[in-house]
């Protein structure tokens, strides 16, 4: 196996193209545990966690631009993510453990494609666009279509993440996680969600989006469309709960894993929605 | 919703071999050319600080300050068998044969300390931080390392041996006293169950335990701490998820442990009541302090939710399981 410590986004372009069966290397928290269970064997790894432009959070006027190679712990502790997106700091500080966050990157998290990666449902909520780069061009591909159409959509083998690009919303972002311990825990549910309230307390946007209550992360656009323009209480929330509970019904009805998350689901749907008040 | 509630646990637990097995532990001094005290032991180091106290009941039959004894180990080609490190027997049954091993050493020492002084009798001689003396004359006097010059030729040396007092129960009628000396602990929690979820959150827990004396008490809590962790893991999280035999959890992100964040504040409580029998009156406490965890943590569950949980661990899936259950049959149906 050939190993590659690439110094510009250029370079690794460069390798993807000159090589065949390359994979992309960051944090390695993933894919190093795939490689040593023989899941997959690349020949080639390409390294990009030295690429500067890669390990940036850039804000430019009212859009966020996370580098690819941006590790949790740096989401972590960024000013840029208080306030009203500290949603997504919390779901990066709910990763693994401190040694994992150091390593992990954003972009792995989402290329990696777990139904449970902890990142994801706060940046769906935030309509997070993902840009890869080839030298056939810039690929600009929304998160939640990433996902719903991966065969379609998934990066090619001649292309890079290079970052996640999302405009920074007017409402608030929460996140909560149900894991079997407080730390090191893989997410049995996830869920974020971003909600503006208007001064009555009408919900005049937003987005709530699950992890591991499907194939992968999604946003639950029947639950969205029924709490739009209604007062956030008790109602709203028990009534938005059991249209929740009918959509996963029908992804995961037959499943052993679904009574509880059935159960389960309640605790996390009404904290996120307290925590958007918060 | 989320429901608190308290639970205790109690155990008395038989430490040693028991029922009639022999339970033997040997131990040997040994007067060093520098005149300090080499310690031979053959017991195992486990992590659960033997050679700390090993060297400190040495050090306190022998009136000396810890730095002057040697503790050699592990190596069995130099030590006696001191038996194994389980059952927590090292200290009480190991710890006894160091102290008759002391003891016979500080005899052994008398009679150099005699010849060496030219005197007729070892009566009234006393051996203390390193010196053999005369009580009655001080003056007549010599130390440990004068002693080891003087007769460097020969092996100033003692063993000791400790042999609990174990009975075999009669086979026909159960009866009999199979263990000695007894431990005994108590242990209280406070939970919190989340009844959506099954998780299960622990508020409050102390944790009281009897060691007869404790010879290092810093140890003992470290002991504690780590008994109530692993009874943790053992009732909330580990889980083999055996099928037919096979185990399916074969690895750390399946099989979970308690992490550090899982782990809470024990209140820690020493009770010490000497056991006549024990080295300084010190009982093992390895194993009993983490029995009583467990059923302080399901019966503070059963407080919580009203349910017996009968299979463990007691996962969230599993809890809400019962507690779905409980529902079902409260609702009639």
């Amino acid at each position: 196996m050939l190993a590659h410590q690439g110094k510009s986004v250029e370079e690794v372009l460069n390798l993807l193209t000159q090589y065949e069966n390359c994979k992309i290397i960051a944090g390695g928290t993933d894919l190093i545990i795939q490689m040593r269970e023989k899941r997959i064997s690349p020949a080639v790894l390409i390294d990009i966690s030295s690429i500067q432009e890669l390990k940036e959070i850039k804000v430019d006027g009212p859009f966020i631009e996370i580098g690819a190679a941006v590790t949790f712990t740096d989401i972590v502790e960024s000013p840029i993510f208080e306030g009203n997106l500290s949603g997504l700091k919390k779901a990066c500080r709910l990763v693994g453990s401190p040694q994992i966050r150091n390593a992990g990157t954003i972009g792995g998290n989402i290329v990696n494609a777990s139904p449970a990666a902890d990142s994801v449902p706060p940046l769906l909520c935030l309509n997070s666009i993902l840009v890869f780069r080839s030298f056939r061009g810039i690929r600009q591909v929304k998160l939640e279509d990433y996902f719903k159409y991966k065969q379609k959509l998934q990066i090619k083998e001649d292309e890079l993440l290079t970052a996640i690009r999302f405009r920074r919303p007017e409402g608030t972002l929460s996140f909560s996680k149900l894991g079997l311990r407080k730390a090191l825990a893989i997410s049995r549910i996830s869920m974020a969600a971003m909600v503006k309230l208007d001064e009555e307390g009408t919900i005049k946007d937003i987005a709530l989006a699950s992890g591991a209550l499907g194939k992968y992360p999604m946003r639950e656009r029947e639950v969205e469309e029924f709490l739009l323009g209604k007062q956030l209480d008790v109602n709203t929330v028990d009534e938005g709960l059991k249209i929740l509970r009918e959509a996963t019904d029908k992804r995961l009805a037959g499943r052993s894993s679904y009574p509880y998350k059935r159960r389960a689901v309640e605790r996390l749907f009404r904290e996120v929605l307290s925590g958007v008040v918060a | 919703m989320k429901k608190r509630g308290r639970g205790i646990g109690l155990s008395f637990y038989g430490t040693g071999y028991g029922n009639g097995f022999p339970d033997v532990s040997k131990a040997r001094v040994k007067l060093l050319e520098d005149g300090k005290v080499g310690l031979f032991v053959g017991g195992a180091e486990v992590g659960q600080g033997a050679k700390t106290v090993f060297v400190q009941i040495a050090a306190e039959t022998l009136d000396l300050y810890t730095e002057n004894i040697h503790l050699e180990m592990e190596d069995t080609d130099i030590t006696p068998d001191s038996g194994t490190a389980a059952a927590t027997r090292q200290t009480y049954n190991t710890g006894n044969a160091i102290k008759i091993a002391c003891e016979n050493f500080m005899e052994k020492l008398k009679e150099y300390g005699r010849r060496a002084l030219k005197l007729n009798s070892t009566a009234g001689l006393k051996v203390e931080k390193g010196e053999v003396y005369l009580e009655i004359f001080p003056q007549k006097s010599i130390s440990f390392r004068e002693l080891a010059e003087m007769y460097k030729e020969e092996t100033i040396e003692a063993e000791g041996e400790f042999i609990a007092q174990t009975v075999e129960m009669d086979p026909e009628t159960g009866q009999g006293a199979p263990y000695w000396p007894y431990t005994f602990s108590a242990c209280g929690v406070e939970v919190e169950v989340d009844t959506l979820t099954g998780q299960v959150d622990i508020l409050k827990a102390r944790l009281v335990q009897d060691v007869g004396r404790a010879i290092n008490p810093a140890m003992v809590e470290g002991q504690m701490d780590g008994g109530f962790a692993m009874a943790l893991g053992y009732i909330l999280f580990e889980d083999l998820n055996l099928v037919k035999g096979k185990m399916k959890n074969m690895k750390f992100s399946k099989y979970l442990i308690p992490t550090a964040m899982d782990m809470v504040e024990v209140e820690n409580i020493i009770v010490e009541e000497p056991e006549s029998t024990a080295p300084f009156g010190a009982k093992g406490i390895g194993e009993p302090v983490m029995i009583p965890v467990g059923p302080a943590i399901l019966n503070a569950i059963y407080d919580a939710v009203g349910v017996r949980i009968t299979e463990l661990p007691a996962t969230p899936e599993r809890l809400i399981k019962a507690i779905e259950e409980a529902e079902r049959r409260a609702n009639g149906g």
